[in-house]
């Protein structure tokens, strides 16, 4: 009796520090700009995974390159097709750690996060700045930053370069909930 | 005589060239309602493909106009826009279909556990297998 006492408590322990310590949200969204004199291209991708691990800040994130929705469907099949070869790089995925996250509060606390974006394949060292909120129950990031793409080795056709900014604008809102399967 | 036909006909394949390009370039999404879907699969089905092979998987499903049913294991909507989980045999794994704006306005009809089926573009598989621009069929 006491043993299955014992197991019984050891799985309910389990279970509540497991529930505690991962935040996570399968609905993140990430909307990038292009802006020229020329053109302004947007996309946006709600279905961004992101994941922060309580217990020692580490973050992770994936993004299907197929989720970015473009207002002009050839834009769209230009982005997958020519630019980030969707089919070849499927995904693109951060991995890193938010530096201080024990000092977040209740309020918006500026924050850095440190780690490397991998993009078409190529991966890079970053350091983004972002904005988090902690309350009980969830743990909301957003932010901004910019990105170059040569960085990735996304070429773009010189007849359309007037029309695509070398440098994207991306921002990103997280609203992270603890995990439970 | 012989020269203004020429011009006439230069012009005119200008124009129609020129059309041509504008209609490429505003050529609208695919309306998934509209067109018939291309794959016929359950939930746990396409998850099962996913967890066991996800290169072959995606070669298979993905940009694809898919009709899944399944059992809803959750509703939400997060900005106006309605996200309905499907439940699957896996362990972690499940179906999130995003809706399209008219079918977010349907969400509220819906129950938890009831058996649905949907048309959505497939873009892929995180924890989950994710279906975009997804209509309520029935």
């Amino acid at each position: 009796m006491k043993i299955i006492y014992t197991i019984l408590m050891c799985f309910l322990f389990v279970n509540v520090s497991n529930s505690q310590k991962q935040f996570l949200t399968k609905n993140g969204a990430i909307t990038f700009f292009s802006s020229t004199t020329m053109a302004d291209i947007k996309a946006d991708n709600n279905q961004v995974l992101s994941i922060i691990d309580a217990s020692n800040g580490k973050m992770a994130i994936i993004i299907l390159m197929k989720s970015f929705m473009f207002k002009k469907a050839l834009m769209q099949e230009h982005f997958n097709e020519n630019y980030v070869e969707s089919d070849l790089f499927p995904k693109a995925t951060f991995k890193g750690e938010i530096l201080n996250f024990e000092t977040i509060k209740n309020s918006e606390t500026k924050l850095e996060v440190k780690g490397s974006i991998t993009i078409h394949g190529k991966r890079k060292e970053i350091i983004i700045p972002a904005t988090f909120i902690r309350s009980e129950n969830t743990i909301f990031v957003k932010g901004e930053f910019n990105l170059l793409l040569s960085d990735y080795n996304i070429k773009i056709p010189s007849i359309v370069s007037k029309k695509i900014a070398k440098e994207l604008k991306v921002t990103f809102e997280f609203n992270h909930k603890p995990y439970k399967k | 005589m012989n020269k203004k036909k020429i011009i006439t006909i230069i012009l005119g394949i200008g124009i129609i060239s020129l059309f041509i390009a504008y209609q490429i370039y505003n050529k609208p999404h695919v309306n998934v309602s509209d067109t018939k879907s291309d794959i016929t699969i359950t939930a746990d089905q396409i998850i099962n493909d996913f967890s066991s092979d996800e290169t072959k998987a995606n070669r298979s499903y993905l940009d694809k106009i898919i009709k899944i049913s399944g059992v809803i294991s959750e509703l939400k909507v997060v900005k106006q826009k309605g996200i309905i989980t499907l439940k699957t045999n896996h362990d972690f794994g499940s179906i999130l279909c995003h809706l399209s704006d008219k079918a977010s306005q349907k969400i509220n009809s819906l129950k938890e556990g009831q058996t649905l089926t949907l048309k959505g573009i497939c873009t892929g598989f995180l924890m989950d297998v994710i279906l975009v621009k997804c209509e309520i069929i029935n």
